[in-house]
């Protein structure tokens, strides 16, 4: 027979066990909500790591458009350079003939002012002196040389205005390399995908390669501040480098 | 003084806009090189060459590994070498000077900075090796 303290058990461990039923029963629809989030979300993974991966296969395109681009701009560049070194050739050409001219027309007036005390014509020396004064062209023949002046410096500043070009190289260059090491930490996150857990990862800065031919810090300026910064750190540490080391630089 | 010039920078724009700052500077005596690599092997083979303008980004060997090359060389150690490149951080500037370089311009250049920097070099080396 049971005692009474024994159905006072019983009566517990079937109130615990209705209890978990009770919570199995709310449980149930979470469980079966959960399996539905599942269905709809593996497909919608699926498309992810589709989309990751024809994101990366694109990107050897993207550098190769990059680096067309930087061919293009090096041979528009080479064409612009072709064309300033003829124009300078020509502008030194017409410098130099006009000089010539310049220079024959300082000796006509020369010539022909000695040509007066040899001529015994009456107003001789006015009629010459005003036919100089009237057709001389030395005037015209130095402002047309400044001019010409002018027009070579300006030539100058197109070329060194086309280094953008070497910089502007360094810059795609370094958006090259940050697109390639993208699509290699995307390669890798698809293998994750497909085989082991993701790592987390926080360090999102770009190691640049040993020896890289570029510098990501190119920058262009026609300011003349960087360059005085530069003599200024460069003085300043010539003059705490020791003497012996001062003498052996320039000795 | 006359002046032979090795140019050295794997950009061809940048040589070419080198070579042309010292025709207008007067100088008409100069060779290129691509690298540091193709910059020593010309160094090599003309003993002419008395100044050299070098880049520092360079593919094969730097700019500043070239220096660290002539500077080891018995030879050519005393070589002036101006350095022209787009670095003009301080940290930049003081391992080129660890390396020897006599003197450093930041891109864009002038004509003029070029001048200014090379009279520099010749008035304290005295020029050539």
């Amino acid at each position: 027979m049971m005692s009474s303290d024994n159905i006072s058990q019983l009566f517990s461990k079937l109130n615990d066990l209705k209890k978990v039923f009770s919570y199995g029963e709310k449980l149930i629809p979470i469980l079966n909500s959960l399996g539905e989030f599942m269905k709809d979300t593996v497909p919608l993974l699926e498309n992810i790591n589709k989309s990751i991966a024809e994101s990366t296969s694109k990107i050897p395109k993207a550098t190769n458009q990059i680096q067309s681009v930087t061919s293009a701009t090096e041979m528009a560049t080479t064409e612009i350079l072709d064309l300033v070194d003829s124009l300078n050739a020509d502008l030194s050409d017409i410098e130099k003939t006009m000089l010539d001219v310049l220079n024959k027309e300082v000796d006509k007036k020369e010539f022909l002012l000695n040509l007066i005390p040899m001529l015994n014509v009456k107003n001789a020396e006015t009629f010459i002196k005003d036919f100089l004064i009237k057709n001389s062209s030395s005037e015209r023949l130095g402002e047309l040389l400044l001019q010409i002046g002018k027009m070579k410096t300006d030539s100058n500043s197109i070329t060194i205005s086309l280094q953008v070009q070497d910089i502007t190289a360094q810059q795609l260059a370094t958006v090259n390399h940050l697109i390639e090491s993208v699509q290699e930490r995307l390669s890798s996150l698809i293998a994750d995908l497909d085989n082991n857990p993701i790592p987390e990862e926080h360090d999102t800065k770009v190691n640049l390669p040993a020896g890289a031919s570029f510098d990501p810090n190119a920058r262009y300026s026609r300011s003349e501040v960087p360059q005085q910064e530069v003599d200024s750190i460069f003085n300043k540490e010539m003059q705490t480098a020791s003497q012996d080391e001062i003498d052996k630089l320039f000795n | 003084m006359n002046l032979k010039f090795l140019i050295v920078d794997d950009s061809q724009t940048m040589r070419r806009i080198v070579a042309n700052s010292l025709k207008n500077l007067g100088y008409e005596d100069f060779v290129e090189a691509g690298d540091g690599k193709e910059a020593l092997v010309k160094l090599a083979a003309d003993d002419k060459i008395n100044f050299v303008i070098t880049d520092w980004n360079m593919p094969v060997l730097s700019g500043l590994e070239l220096i660290k090359a002539i500077r080891s060389d018995e030879k050519m150690g005393k070589l002036p070498v101006l350095m022209v490149t787009t670095r003009g951080v301080k940290e930049d500037i003081i391992e080129a000077l660890k390396a020897k370089v006599n003197n450093y311009v930041v891109k864009p250049f002038t004509p003029a900075i070029l001048r200014e920097k090379i009279d520099q070099i010749i008035a304290n080396t005295g020029g050539g090796n």
